[in-house]
């Protein structure tokens, strides 16, 4: 029976399922513990979250560990999850300056409102090996610091310094035609509960971006800056910070804090002026969850470029929106995988009768290879 | 509009660890019976109602996450759950295969999450969800027929854009369609179409009717029973009913072809009406097999048996060449076809 195709039954899939859960165990070392992963990985468990559209450090710890660190397997299992969750309600909107901001660099100026605040970063960190990780000796070297309880730094917001002058165009004034969906601050649109249709709302191509897969969102956002675009922004600031979440109490109706998050926001300008007779930057925008700046660099690049409606491929909405979702676009790349032999006998087929015709008609000529269109 | 509806906690768990608790239990204890919450499926269920009071259009659904990857029949395993109940049969097919591994898969969330019955016989399922085939066994008006969609829009092949070809299928515009397939008649000398090939229903909107080979494209014309075709990372669904007109693409002198097996016949059963697959083996020879691998069993046992044996006072079966009403070309009436070809160009 060595010739039936790719065939089985259900207990060779629960074998399948052992041998990849085998992977994770059989090593000699203990296992990493959830707890582990939430503490330590901090950046898989954000992107994770992130892509996802959940934030849930617990869960998402649970399917690092289970998805033995592919990130995008992860984030697949935290949305499973979570598209079996009802939606009670949305929270209400909050100011990033009232965030507890653990980081914040503003390019645009050399000084800002607050301070520049550099945080925690590798970023001038010469990329060497740690080869002294071997031995962790888990010593903290900022124990010997001598740092003074302060308030949380509640931040200025660079943008607004812009604003307060006009210079920055406010995307919430544009309408794409018809009814203003974006100034309706009531109720923004939600991908996770209705299909977005094109010309799709700001809010549902901010939230799409917002759940894009991280190299998705990074290498579209690069290909406005590489010259398939124009978008070249300066960073009005980069923050992250624990960003408070309110809701409105059921019963006495007052905003009341549940809980923080932990995101990263950008707020860009682009030189490319929307009107000219009352020269206005290009604003971009982007927050995801965790710490991932370069995704929410590469969100507010594609958020300016959408805007802007031009020919670079970042520039339309529809192909980005299309393709940034690493979920759908996992899936249907593996999806390949599957068993394809009754399309792929309908394309011996047409190949075979196309080459006989050519045959045929040119006997003395031999027939050109022609591509047939696999396209399922 | 999403958030009057009323609809209880999906679980009454008290804790994200007893929840987990749940999800670790062989039934799935936690989720909510057939997995999806009662909200969504109703939201699916209304997409079914719109799709089939407008065969062949794309009717938009808030596709949901599914346990399953996006691409593996994640639209059809959102409609099939929303349509099952306890008292249902499912069947699920993959290429042909009830034993595949994804048709599995998909089997096994279904016996665990909605507790039906399966069944390999495509007769004695009320509910089929398939990938890319339509069982040899003719349907019936009981049953509903569902088909796992990766690609929705049979404009896709002429342009990307989804906003586009939308308007395109407004204003029923199918001229760059008509063009491509006219350019692949001059390139080709006929139609290069595989799979997938589009189709007009009820003379209105051109449909895909997903991966399926032209062998099984007639058997969408003039059903008995209701196919439903779902794509879950499109988010969108639709549907040709039972006895709606079904007509592929075509032109006068370029009649549809379906695939041709040059007078094989399946290695197990021997027949000679069904579609088969090829395959190479290690001897370096070619053998043919039936694709539908449960109709070929019973063919195995009584190798007359037709493939409406199971539908009383009528022996009318669908699909090439058993139905009189679908062309099934022989090598003959090809070699006739060329002859002409050749001689026209000749006057040329």
């Amino acid at each position: 029976m060595g010739y039936v195709a790719v065939e089985a039954g259900e207990d060779v899939i629960q074998r399948a399922e052992e041998l990849f859960e085998k992977q994770r165990v059989a090593g000699e070392s203990e296992q990493v513990s959830v707890e582990q992963v939430d503490e330590q990985f901090t950046r898989l468990t954000a992107q994770a979250m992130s892509e996802g559209g959940l934030y849930a450090p617990r869960l998402a710890a649970i399917a690092v560990k289970q998805a033995q660190g592919d990130t995008a397997e992860a984030a697949f299992l935290l949305r499973a999850y979570r598209s079996t969750l009802e939606r009670w309600g949305s929270s209400t909107p909050t100011e990033t300056v009232d965030s507890f901001t653990t980081r914040r660099v503003s390019p645009a100026y050399k000084d800002v409102p607050g301070g520049q605040v550099l945080g925690a970063t590798k970023d001038y960190t010469q990329r060497l090996l740690d080869f002294e990780l071997t031995d962790d000796d888990g010593i903290d070297p900022t124990d010997d610091w001598d740092v003074e309880a302060e308030d949380p730094p509640q931040l200025r917001n660079v943008m607004d310094v812009l604003r307060e002058q006009g210079l920055v165009h406010d995307p919430a004034g544009d309408s794409d035609g018809g009814e203003d969906e974006s100034t309706d601050e009531t109720e923004p649109f939600d991908a996770t509960r209705d299909p977005v249709t094109y010309p799709a709302p700001r809010s549902a191509i901010l939230q799409e971006l917002a759940r894009g897969e991280t190299g998705a969102v990074t290498a579209l956002g690069y290909s406005e800056l590489r010259g398939y675009g124009q978008v070249h922004p300066t960073l009005g600031e980069v923050r992250t910070g624990e960003l408070p979440v309110t809701i409105e109490h059921p019963y006495t109706g007052d905003e009341v804090e549940v809980t923080s998050a932990t995101v990263t926001e950008t707020e860009c300008v682009v030189p490319i002026y929307e009107k000219s007779d009352d020269p206005q930057f290009s604003f971009g925008y982007g927050l995801v969850f965790g710490r991932n700046e370069r995704k929410a660099i590469g969100m507010s690049i594609l958020d300016a470029a959408i805007q802007l409606d031009g020919e670079g491929p970042a520039q339309d909405a529809e192909f980005v929106l299309d393709v940034v979702d690493g979920i759908d676009s996992f899936g249907f790349i593996e999806h390949l995988k599957l068993p394809h032999y009754v399309t792929f006998q309908s394309i011996l087929d047409r190949i075979r009768s196309i080459r006989e015709r050519t045959t045929a008609a040119s006997a003395d000529e031999a027939p050109a290879p022609r591509e047939v269109n696999a396209d399922d | 509009m999403t958030d009057e509806r009323a609809v209880g906690p999906v679980t009454d768990a008290e804790s994200v660890e007893d929840l987990l608790d749940g999800v670790r239990d062989e039934g799935l204890a936690g989720y909510n019976y057939a997995y999806l919450d009662e909200h969504t499926k109703r939201e699916v269920r209304r997409g079914v109602l719109k799709a089939i009071a407008l065969p062949g259009h794309q009717v938009p659904f808030a596709s949901r996450e599914m346990p399953l990857a996006r691409g593996w029949g994640t639209g059809g395993i959102q409609a099939s759950l929303s349509l099952l109940g306890p008292e249902d049969t499912f069947k699920v097919i993959d290429q042909g295969s009830d034993e595949s591994v994804n048709a599995a898969n998909i089997r096994r969330l279904a016996t665990r999450t909605a507790d039906v019955e399966t069944t390999t016989d495509a007769t004695e399922a009320s509910v089929i969800q398939t990938r890319h085939r339509i069982p040899e066994e003719v349907l019936d008006d009981e049953q509903i027929l569902v088909l796992q969609v990766p690609i929705t829009d049979p404009l896709r092949r002429v342009d990307g854009s989804d906003d586009a070809n939308r308007q395109r299928h407004a204003h029923g515009n199918y001229s760059k369609m008509w063009v491509a397939l006219y350019e692949n008649v001059v390139e080709y000398g006929e139609i290069k179409l595989s799979s997938r090939y589009p189709v007009l229903v009820d003379d209105r909107y051109l449909m895909d009717p997903s991966p399926i080979p032209r062998w099984d494209v007639s058997k969408l014309d003039d059903a008995d029973n209701l196919f439903l075709f779902a794509a879950g990372r499109e988010a969108r669904m639709y549907a040709v009913p039972p006895h709606t007109d079904v007509e592929p693409l075509a032109f006068d002198d370029r009649q549809f072809q379906v695939e041709r097996f040059s007078e094989q016949a399946c290695e197990y059963c021997s027949s000679e009406d069904t579609f088969l697959t090829e395959v190479e083996t290690d001897d370096g020879n070619r053998r043919y097999a039936c694709n539908d691998t449960a109709f070929c069993e019973k063919r195995q046992t009584d190798s007359e048996l037709s493939k409406a044996h199971h539908r009383e006072g009528t022996d009318h079966a669908w699909g090439p060449p058993t139905d009189p009403n679908v062309p099934y070309e022989t090598d003959g009436d090809r070699e006739e076809h060329r002859t002409a070809d050749a001689s026209r160009g000749e006057e040329e």
